[in-house]
């Protein structure tokens, strides 16, 4: 290589002044399930930046309008594959708000805690993966660690870590099996023992909180017209949390608080999260307490759940109910519904239009982290790229959610 | 639940609501395209709907007007949510035009882009309105109920960069062949 | 216009109406299984019995019944109004019925849809019914419930071979009779009877006989569950995957109204059920023109063929241009086909008369059949009406009289819509041609005789316009993809007359239709106009 100076006078550098385009992802380790974000660096600087989403685009809307709407559970499952359940019941409950029927109780506090341990899953994964992209291997290790017992649980109750495909409309699948609660508790316990002593690791290391606070700082108002929920908009000061704001299911009778950040910077998204998920142990442990040992799980209308297996094959009422709601699918009163929960990420909404018959006319999977990350471009301009990391790793954005 | 603001709209916008309903517990209302942004600055401004929650299109092929913008609205302080929809486009699917709502909510950036790419509805003065979720050089819209759900994308040829020599793709002989499975087991000489 | 009051509603009705056919004309729908609008009324399904709310003034009609009471675990006498059968109660004005508002009728309805299955086979699961069964649909919609009966069902003859097109399944049969008056009643052969009594009824054939007039299929058709299949159909396809197209049937000049159930999957057409029409063929369909489907599928020329070889398309209509252009205008015959619709014999016509400048119009289609006096007509070609309204002052010549002219010398090529002849003593007449261009959808003795084939579109796989031989204009709608390497008519023939330089420049249905407009409607009026 020639040297720099040959064609220059003497004393004068010449040195690069446009800014450096290069190009995030969309395969790369901390972008969470491929984005790409291609920014224009002046040095250290991230200038201009644009987030491009897509990567994961499975065309989940399309296919629901090809089935019935039970056969739209495994696909709503893999929109926010880190907390499933949540998604799960999300979208039985805006089929259930259509057709005006509400589950029995116990059925309701057994969504509740599988819904609440899929959400300290997701905390667990976000915060730990987070923590680990800035170099701290141990709390993620504890972390996935504590998140495969709690997928254990799941594991039993639904048959998969993951894809559960376990809600159903007008009840679950199949009903807790005997060991659940005390599994559960055994579980919990040890959540709350983790999370004690990641703080103990991370909130004492002046490396940990140099890198992130005061980071992708956002007003509050500026998350608010960007559509932001969830832990993000918590974080940023504005106590919104629809288990609160709209109580479903049994919400409205368990005791919890919602933890609501100041500075509005990645630690404080992080610290939500991590008080987030004691709040959910306490939710989980009142709902343990509560929830009948016995009782009915599906809601009891031919209309919409199965009959059991042995009366379809002996007698012809048990033949057509299946027939009628497998092959035809429930029908959904035409009409439209949004109906919203929280989910890992914030407000999951479900947007269906229906034409009477059982086949979903629109399916409209509102993503809370879709929002999200539509204000990552804000959030790190100006930042410098080593920022990047805890800010995208604050926001969660789930592949699957953000793009279906 | 929100039939006061509602009825308040019908006063303040003559005209412009063409339509209200109730339905499970939701409030809609139906306004006139040309009309959206008017109503919706309102909305922000004087109902307090602070947060745009969603932004999407239903297509009803065969009804002109083809499209129905949805958009829902919250207002956080006060815990009060609306859904506003106004009808574009033709049975073809042209003329779907609609004025962008970014200058009011910064969620409406993405979730138009969302909705333009999915359905192919204009959203007259969005400062960036490209597609998200598929490629740029996707052909059509995949929402679109005329869209097959089976149909195949034409080939991306690569771009020309200079200096750079492209490899054509594997061909079904190359690469690692102990990754296939097959049932064709020829064996040669025996 | 007097009415009546249903559920609330004003309900119109004619006088000698029954509240049901009224009800159905508002488009208000009362279950029923043994009714039929045109069958006469049995009315022992029991399943569209209705509350007729006392006139003013007058205390109901209460029957004493007892009441299982579940507190006291005893029966209780109780009252409840008597029901009458929707059905045979004839429309009063001012009356006032109440059906899905009245809960004496809603328990009626469970408790019959319960009694109807009470003995029916678990079959749904191999039943052809399945998709389209009314105790499915009225179980989930009225009933709901598991029934209370614990014995074994009652079992009688399954798959009893009633004749060549149907088979019938005791079990699954619910003696609703409509078969039995179908017979009886439209096709005037009383072969069906109802034997036994109670839970033992079933249906049966008179003695010595089989189920052999020319409706057999309608049995299957009117029979609201599966104990009548057609074994044409039988296992063949499950309804909830076939589309319907809205279409004639072109087996005869009746030109009945019909529905093609397709397949979109695999663009395969698997029935027809006819479609109501009070003016053309009311509710029914004959054997024959059921089973006309199978002609889209069967017999099919799908390959553009040159004196015999398969060639591509491109090398056809070169020769095929070849021939016309070498044609002298006055030894050049074209054959047009009362078995395609209006808009492809216009565009042959069009393209010969008008451009090529013949005079020789000859029709050809389909030999005679029988005909008989329920539906079919002896005339075996569904638009023969319509291709003599488009020849306008001169009728068109029949395919005898094309031998002859072969024969004496005066026509020497030939452009053909078809390929069926109407007599098929005379089809070696086609040898003798120096050129013969056919546009054929089946194989037949102009496909063979032909110098050049171009394979046409069927009438399933367009839309078209039939005149049937009332004279009424009917259109059929397209069901498949044209199959094969086929195309329509009418669209061939723009091929032919732009490889041949003249202006025939549609590429759409609707302009052959607009271009046709003032020529054939106006003829087509004034016959249908007589009838109408």
């Amino acid at each position: 290589m020639e040297p720099l100076d040959l064609d220059l006078d003497h004393g004068e550098i010449e040195l690069a002044a446009e800014p450096m385009l290069i190009n995030v992802g969309p395969s790369h380790p901390a972008m969470h399930g491929t984005v790409r974000i291609v920014m224009e660096l002046s040095g250290e600087t991230i200038e201009r930046c644009d987030v491009q989403v897509g990567y994961l685009h499975r065309g989940f809307e399309k296919m629901c309008e090809r089935g019935t709407w039970t056969q739209v559970f495994p696909y709503v499952d893999r929109c926010n594959y880190v907390s499933p359940m949540l998604n799960n019941v999300g979208f039985a409950l805006a089929c259930e708000k259509m057709l005006g029927i509400e589950v029995p109780e116990r059925c309701q506090w057994y969504r509740m805690i599988l819904g609440e341990l899929a959400r300290i899953a997701d905390h667990l994964t976000c915060d730990g993966a987070m923590v680990m992209e800035l170099g701290a291997f141990t709390p993620f290790l504890w972390m996935v660690k504590t998140r495969e017992m709690i997928w254990d649980v799941l594991e039993e109750e639904t048959g998969a870590r993951l894809t559960h495909s376990f809600g159903r409309v007008g009840g679950m699948a199949a009903p807790p099996t005997p060991g659940f609660k005390e599994h559960t508790r055994a579980v919990v316990d040890h959540v709350r023992r983790v999370l004690d002593e990641v703080k103990r690791l991370l909130l004492g290391n002046r490396i940990f909180l140099d890198r992130l606070e005061g980071v992708g700082v956002i007003s509050p108002e500026d998350a608010v017209s960007l559509g932001w929920t969830g832990p993000a908009l918590r974080g940023a000061g504005v106590a919104y949390d629809v288990r609160k704001a709209s109580p479903y299911l049994k919400y409205g009778e368990v005791e919890f608080d919602v933890p609501v950040g100041t500075a509005s910077d990645c630690f404080d998204r992080f610290m939500v999260r991590m008080e987030e998920m004691e709040q959910s142990s306490r939710i989980i442990d009142q709902c343990l307490e509560r929830m009948a040992d016995e009782g009915p799980i599906n809601v009891d209308d031919p209309r919409v759940v199965l009959p059991p297996k042995d009366e379809v094959y002996s007698t012809i009422e048990g033949t057509i109910r299946h027939f009628k709601i497998v092959m035809e699918g429930l029908k959904l009163p035409a009409g439209e519904v949004y109906s919203y929960t929280e989910g890992g990420n914030g407000e999951l909404g479900f947007y269906l239009v229906s034409d009477g018959s059982g086949t979903p006319w629109r399916v409209r999977i509102r993503p809370p982290c879709f929002f999200v990350t539509g204000g990552l471009e804000r959030i790190i301009t100006g930042q410098m790229v080593a920022d990047v990391v805890p800010c995208f790793g604050s926001l969660n954005m789930i592949g699957g959610e953000c793009d279906r | 639940m929100a039939k006061a603001l509602v009825s308040l709209l019908e006063k303040q916008f003559p005209g412009a609501v063409l339509e209200a309903h109730s339905q499970h517990g939701d409030d809609t209302v139906v306004l006139d395209p040309a009309r959206w942004k008017e109503v919706a600055r309102f909305l922000r401004d004087s109902a307090g709907m602070e947060m745009l929650v969603d932004l999407t299109c239903v297509d009803w092929q065969h009804r002109e007007p083809r499209f129905d913008v949805v958009a829902h609205l919250h207002s956080l302080s006060k815990g009060q949510r609306l859904r506003i929809k106004a009808r574009v486009g033709d049975v073809e699917g042209e003329e779907a035009e609609i004025d962008s709502l970014t200058e009011l909510w910064g969620s409406a950036n993405w979730a138009e882009r969302e909705a333009f790419d999915m359905f192919g509805v204009v959203f007259r003065g969005h400062p960036d309105l490209r597609r998200i979720l598929t490629y740029p050089e996707f052909v059509g819209h995949a929402l679109r109920k005329d869209y097959p759900a089976d149909r195949i994308q034409p080939l991306v040829p690569y771009r020309e960069v200079e200096n750079i020599q492209k490899l054509p793709p594997f061909d079904q002989h190359e690469g690692m062949s102990f990754g296939r499975q097959t049932h064709d087991f020829s064996r040669g000489e025996d | 216009m007097p009415t009546f009051k249903l559920d609330g509603r004003e309900i119109p009705f004619e006088k000698g109406d029954s509240i049901i056919q009224a009800a159905r004309r508002a488009g208000v729908d009362i279950p029923h299984y043994c009714w039929h609008p045109g069958l006469s009324v049995a009315a022992n399904c029991r399943m569209c019995l209705v509350e007729m709310l006392p006139p003013p003034g007058r205390k109901p009609l209460l029957l004493d019944v007892l009441e299982w009471d579940a507190e006291k675990e005893d029966y209780v006498p109780a009252k409840k109004p008597k029901l009458v059968p929707a059905c045979q109660q004839a429309a009063g004005e001012g009356m006032e019925v109440a059906s899905d508002s009245s809960e004496h009728v809603a328990r009626a309805r469970a408790a019959v849809q319960e009694l109807l299955l009470l003995n029916h086979p678990v079959d749904c699961p191999i039943c052809d019914q399945a998709g389209e069964c009314r105790l499915q649909d009225y179980w989930l919609e009225h009933q709901g419930t598991k029934k209370r009966m614990k014995d074994e069902i009652v079992h009688k003859p399954k798959g009893v071979v009633f004749g060549p097109t149907i088979v019938y399944d005791a079990e699954r049969c619910i003696v609703c009779t409509r078969c039995v008056r179908f017979c009886e009643e439209v096709v005037k052969d009383p072969v069906l009877e109802k034997r036994e009594r109670g839970n033992l009824s079933e249906i049966t054939l008179a003695p010595g006989r089989e189920l052999d007039h020319g409706y057999t299929l309608m049995t299957e058709y009117v029979c609201p569950v599966g104990a009548l299949t057609a074994r044409d159909f039988r296992f063949k396809a499950r309804v909830w995957f076939l589309r319907s197209a809205q279409t004639v049937c072109t087996g005869c000049a009746t030109g009945c109204n019909a529905f093609t159930d397709f397949d979109p999957r695999d663009q395969t057409v698997y029935r027809y059920r006819p479609r109501e029409n009070m003016a053309v063929n009311r509710y029914w369909m004959c054997d024959d023109g059921m089973l006309d489907y199978r002609r889209i599928h069967e017999n099919r020329v799908l390959e553009a063929r040159v004196r015999g070889k398969k060639t591509s398309f491109e090398d056809a209509l070169e020769k095929a241009r070849g021939i016309l252009a070498a044609a002298p205008a006055e030894q050049l015959g074209v054959v047009l086909s009362a078995q395609h619709s209006n808009e492809d014999n216009f565009a042959i016509l069009r393209l010969c008369r008008d451009y090529l400048g013949t005079g020789h119009i000859y029709v050809s289609g389909r030999a005679q059949g029988l005909g008989d006096p329920v539906l079919k007509h002896a005339d075996r070609n569904p638009n023969t009406a319509g291709v003599t309204a488009l020849c306008t002052s001169t009728p068109p010549k029949t395919f005898s009289e094309l031998a002859k002219d072969i024969h004496e010398g005066r026509i020497t090529h030939v452009l053909s819509l078809g390929s069926y002849s109407s007599d098929a003593e005379k089809t070696d007449a086609l040898t003798r041609l120096q050129g013969l261009v056919t546009l054929a959808t089946h194989e037949g003795p102009l496909a063979k005789h032909a110098t050049v084939v171009l394979p046409t579109s069927s009438w399933a796989e367009c839309d078209g316009t039939f005149v049937n031989a009332k004279g009424m204009a009917q259109e059929s709608e397209k069901a498949v993809a044209p199959r094969g390497h086929s195309e329509p008519a009418w669209r061939l023939a723009g091929h032919l007359a732009r490889a041949l330089g003249f202006p025939m420049a549609w590429t759409k249905l609707s302009q052959v239709r607009k271009a046709m407009a003032p020529e054939a409607g106006a003829s087509v009026a004034m016959i249908s106009g007589a009838e109408a």
